[in-house]
C-alpha cells in the first residue's frame, strides 16, 4: 500500500496575547495509507484539530510539513487541496441558506460547475438522505441533519481523502450510528481514505484500520487496535467497589498471590453525590470515575476502588470474591473491563480518556 | 475570476436573507435622508428651491424679468424672495410681504438669506440705451471665493448683455443693407462690419454687477441653509449608510470565522487572493447597492443632483471603494462581533459628520473643514456639491475622485499586508 498522506515533524506553537506560548502540536509524524480509515484518538485539547488544520492548509505549521498525494500542503496547497475533502469539527455552513444553496456554493468553490455540479449535489443529497429537505434552511435542521450536510459538503468533489474532525460531537445516538456507518461506507464502497478524529475510544476501535493516540500534542502510540492492546499485555481489569471500608495492605497482597493476577491497586476518593439528592434517600446515585452511575449509601463521602489486572479476569473472579468474603470486606459491585483503547490510554498516561 | 464572483454573490445572498439587513439597507436610510433633508432646508417645497436669496426688482421691466429668468436658469436651486415665496413661507418673511432694502440687508447679516440682489430702477432703459448700469449684490460670503450665487448672477448678467448686443447689431446692420444685394467682396465686408459692431458694443458691456459685502456675523444663529435640503442629504446620508453597510461587513467576516465557513473556504482549492478579492467585491457591491437605494429615492423625488451622471457615478464608485478598503484595513484583526460592530458604529458616526454628511462643511469653521478632509466623506461631498450646486462636471470632480482613489490604494495595501485567517 502506498501512503496518501505523509506528515513529518509537524509543530504548532500558538502565541497568546499575553506573550505566553501554547505548544499545541509538538512534532507529529504520521503516514496514512491509501484506502484506510486512520483515527486520531485523544482527549479534548490533545491537538487533533490543530493537526488537521495544518494538514488541510488552514494553519501554517510552525515547523514541519505534510504531503497529500505527493503535494506539499505548504508549497503546493492548490494541488494538495484538490485531493482533499474536509469535514470540520464545527458545522461550517451558512445557517440562513438552504442545504442545496450551501452545497452549490461550496461545490463551485471546490471547482465544480454546470451539470457536473448539479449531479454531484444530487448524489450527495441522496447519500446523506436529505433530498426532501434540500430547500430548507440549515437553521431549521436538527443537530444530526446539520452534521450530515457538514459531511456532505466535504464529499462533493469526490476527494480521494477525507478528513473528519469529531463528526459525531453533540448528536443523538441514532445520528451517530448513521455517521459511523457512513465512514465505513466511504472506505468500503467509495474506496476513500479517511482521517478520523475522536475522543471516544469506542469509535476509534470500531472504525479504524489503524489508530494514533495523541496526547499533549504528541502521538504516544500508533498501530492497529490489536497492536495497541497487545502493547499493554492484553489484561482484563476487574474493578471492585468497596465504598468507605478501610482496606489493609495484606488484603491486597492476598489478591496478588492468585495465579494470573499481575497487579492490584487501591484508590479511594471523595464521592460527588449527584446534586440535589444529598440527603433525600437512603440510596443516592453517584457518578464514578469511569463514568458509570452507582448507588451509594446516603452520607457516604468516600468511594474505594480496588483494580485488579489479570490475564483472564473472569476466571479469577470467584476466588477473589471468596477471599473478600473471608476477610469480611464487602464488595458492592464488580466491573470486568476487557482490554480496550481506554486501557491503553490509561496505561500510557495514567489518566482516563474522558477526563 | 469565477470563484471571486461566486463568493461575492454568495455573500450578497447571505446578507439579503437577513430581514434586518434589508430594513437597514432601505427603510432606515430613506427615513434618515428625509429627516436630515428636512432639517437642512425644508426639502418638502418641491425639492430644489432651497437657496434663499432676496431679490428686489425696482425696475419691473421686461429686461429685469429676463434677467431674473436667466438667474433661475443659471441655478435652479435659487429661491428668489419675496417673489418665489410659497405657502410654507420658504422665504421666512412672516407677515412682511414686501421687503425694503434695509430689511433685506439685515436678513443677509442675520444669515436669514444667503444674498441680496437689487435691480435698480431704470435698469431696462439703461441697458437698452447702452448706459452703464450696476446691479447690487450683497452677501456675507468671502469675496474672493466664487460663490455659486454670484456665479449665477454673473451668468445672468452676461446673458442679458449678450441678448442686447445681438439685438442691437441686428437692427443696426439691417438698416444699412435694406434692398441691397451684395457681391462676394461686399459680403465679406458686411460680415466684418457686423463683427466690428458687435465687438464694440460687447466692450461697452452695459450691465455690471457691483458687489458689496456685509460684515460676517460670528454669532450667526446657525440657521443658514447653505446647501440645504435633499440635495445635501441624499449624497450625505448615502455616504453615511455606505459606511454603516460596508463597515458592517467587518462583522460578516468575524461571523464567518466563528461559523467556520471561512475556514472551510480556506481548505478548498481557493487561493488567498481569490478569497480576499471575493470578500472585497461583495462588500463593494453592498456599498454600491446601498448608495443606489438612497440615490434612487432622491431621483424619484426630483432632487437636483447635478447634470453629469458619469461624474456622479465616478464619485460613488471611488468613495465606496475607499470605504471598502478602509474596512479591510481595520477589519482583518477584529476578534469578535462586538468589537466589529462597535468599531463600525464609532467610525461611521465620526467620519460622517466630520466629512459633511450631516450638514454642509461650508457652515463649519475653516480648521474643522480642513480636519474633516481626513474623512473620505468630505472628498465625496466636495464632489457631490460641485455637481449639485455649482453646475460642475467631470473636470470639477477629478480632485476628489483622485484623492478617494489614492486613499483606496493606501488602505488596500494596509489590508492585504495584515490579512490572516488565524
Ligand atoms: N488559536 C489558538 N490559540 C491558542 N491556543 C490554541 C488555539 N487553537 C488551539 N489552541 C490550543 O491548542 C491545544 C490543542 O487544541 P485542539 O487542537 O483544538 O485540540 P483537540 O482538537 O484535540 O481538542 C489546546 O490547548 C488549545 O487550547
Ligand atoms: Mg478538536
Amino acid at each position: 500500500m502506498t501512503n496518501l498522506v505523509e506528515v513529518r515533524g509537524l509543530v504548532k506553537t500558538f502565541k497568546r496575547r499575553d506573550g505566553t506560548e501554547v505548544r499545541a502540536v509538538r512534532g507529529i509524524n504520521l503516514d496514512i495509507a491509501q484506502g484506510e480509515v486512520f483515527s486520531l484518538l485523544g482527549p479534548n485539547g490533545a491537538g487533533k484539530t490543530t493537526t488537521i488544520s495544518m494538514i488541510s492548509g488552514l494553519l501554517a505549521p510552525t515547523q514541519g510539513d505534510a504531503t497529500i498525494g505527493g503535494f506539499s500542503i505548504t508549497k503546493q496547497p492548490m494541488q494538495a487541496k484538490k485531493l482533499l475533502g474536509v469535514v470540520p469539527q464545527e458545522i461550517a455552513l451558512y445557517p440562513t441558506l438552504t442545504a442545496r444553496q450551501n452545497l452549490d456554493f461550496f461545490g463551485k468553490m471546490a471547482g465544480l460547475g454546470g451539470k457536473e455540479l448539479a449531479k454531484s449535489v444530487d448524489e450527495v443529497l441522496d447519500f446523506i438522505d436529505l433530498k426532501d429537505r434540500q430547500k430548507d434552511r440549515i437553521d431549521t435542521f436538527s443537530g444530526g441533519m446539520k452534521r450530515r450536510v457538514n459531511i456532505g459538503v466535504g464529499l462533493l468533489h469526490k476527494p480521494q481523502l477525507v478528513y473528519m474532525d469529531e463528526p459525531t460531537v453533540g448528536i443523538d445516538p441514532q445520528s451517530r450510528r448513521r455517521i459511523l456507518d457512513t465512514v465505513i461506507q466511504l472506505r468500503d464502497e467509495y474506496r476513500m481514505t479517511v482521517l478520523y478524529t475522536t475522543h471516544l475510544m469506542e469509535e476509534a476501535q470500531e472504525l479504524s484500520n489503524r489508530v494514533g493516540i495523541i496526547d499533549h500534542g504528541e502521538i504516544i502510540a500508533l498501530g492497529t487496535v490489536g497492536d495497541l492492546i497487545q502493547q499493554i499485555g492484553e489484561e482484563d481489569r476487574l474493578i471492585f467497589s468497596v465504598g468507605e471500608q478501610q482496606i489493609e495492605n495484606d488484603f491486597l497482597q492476598q489478591f496478588e498471590a492468585i495465579v494470573g493476577i499481575t497487579k492490584v491497586t487501591y484508590q479511594s476518593r471523595e464521592l460527588n453525590v449527584a446534586p440535589g439528592l444529598e440527603d433525600s434517600a437512603e440510596l443516592v446515585i453517584a457518578k464514578k470515575s469511569t463514568g458509570t452511575m452507582v448507588a451509594v449509601r446516603s452520607g457516604q463521602v468516600k468511594d474505594g476502588e480496588i483494580v485488579v489486572y489479570a490475564k483472564r479476569g473472569r476466571k479469577a473472579l470467584p476466588e477473589l470474591l471468596r477471599i473478600a468474603d473471608d476477610a469480611g470486606v464487602n464488595i458492592f459491585s464488580v466491573e470486568v473491563r476487557e482490554p480496550d483503547l481506554e486501557a491503553v490510554f490509561l496505561h500510557l498516561t495514567g489518566r482516563a480518556l474522558r477526563d | 475570476m469565477d470563484k471571486i464572483v461566486t463568493i461575492a454573490i454568495n455573500d450578497l445572498r447571505v446578507f439579503l436573507k437577513d430581514r434586518s439587513n434589508i430594513i437597514f439597507l432601505t427603510l432606515v436610510p430613506l427615513v434618515m435622508t428625509f429627516i436630515i433633508g428636512y432639517v437642512n432646508g425644508g426639502g418638502f417645497g418641491g425639492g430644489s428651491s432651497q437657496l434663499r436669496v432676496d431679490l428686489l426688482d425696482n425696475d419691473n421691466s421686461e429686461l429685469s424679468a429676463q434677467f431674473i429668468a436667466s438667474l433661475k436658469e443659471a441655478n435652479s436651486s435659487l429661491m428668489l424672495c419675496p417673489a418665489d415665496n410659497d405657502e410654507n413661507d420658504g422665504c421666512n418673511l412672516g407677515d412682511n410681504a414686501r421687503l425694503t432694502r434695509e430689511q433685506a440687508e439685515q436678513r443677509v447679516k442675520d444669515g436669514d438669506t444667503l444674498a441680496l440682489i437689487e435691480i435698480p430702477a431704470g435698469f431696462g432703459a439703461a441697458v437698452e440705451s447702452f448706459q452703464p448700469v450696476s446691479l447690487t449684490y450683497v452677501s456675507n460670503e468671502d469675496f474672493t471665493a466664487p460663490g455659486f450665487i454670484r456665479q449665477a448672477v454673473d451668468a445672468a448678467a452676461l446673458r442679458v448683455n449678450g441678448a442686447i448686443v445681438a439685438a442691437r447689431v441686428g437692427t443696426d446692420v439691417a438698416g444699412q443693407i435694406e434692398g441691397i444685394t451684395l457681391d462676394a467682396a461686399g459680403q465679406a465686408a458686411f460680415t466684418q462690419q457686423v463683427y466690428d459692431r458687435a465687438a464694440g458694443i460687447w466692450a461697452a458691456n452695459p450691465v455690471n454687477v457691483a458687489y458689496e459685502l456685509t460684515a460676517q456675523q460670528e454669532s450667526s444663529t446657525g440657521e443658514i441653509n447653505l446647501q440645504s435640503g435633499l440635495a445635501q442629504s441624499v449624497p450625505g446620508m448615502g455616504s453615511m449608510f455606505v459606511m454603516f453597510t460596508v463597515f458592517g461587513g467587518m462583522t460578516l467576516l468575524v461571523i464567518e470565522r466563528k461559523q467556520w465557513t471561512l475556514q472551510r473556504l480556506v481548505s478548498l482549492p481557493v487561493s488567498r487572493a481569490q478569497l480576499i478579492a471575493g470578500k472585497i467585491l461583495s462588500r463593494f457591491l453592498l456599498g454600491i447597492l446601498q448608495f443606489a437605494v438612497v440615490i434612487a429615492m432622491g431621483v424619484l423625488m426630483g432632487v437636483n443632483l447635478g447634470s453629469d451622471p458619469i461624474a456622479f457615478i465616478l464619485i460613488v464608485l471611488t468613495y465606496t471603494l475607499s470605504i471598502t478598503a478602509l474596512s479591510f484595513a481595520l477589519g482583518t484583526q477584529l476578534q469578535n462581533e462586538e468589537q466589529a460592530s462597535g468599531l463600525s458604529l464609532l467610525l461611521s458616526l465620526a467620519l460622517a459628520p466630520l466629512g459633511g454628511a450631516w450638514w454642509p462643511l461650508d457652515i463649519v469653521p475653516e480648521f474643522m473643514r480642513t480636519i474633516g478632509h481626513i474623512s473620505p466623506v468630505a472628498w465625496a461631498m466636495d464632489g457631490f456639491n460641485q455637481l449639485a450646486f455649482f453646475q460642475g462636471g467631470l473636470g470639477d470632480v477629478l480632485l476628489p475622485v483622485g484623492v478617494l482613489l489614492a486613499m483606496s490604494v493606501v488602505f488596500f495595501v494596509v489590508a492585504v499586508s495584515r490579512f490572516k485567517y488565524e
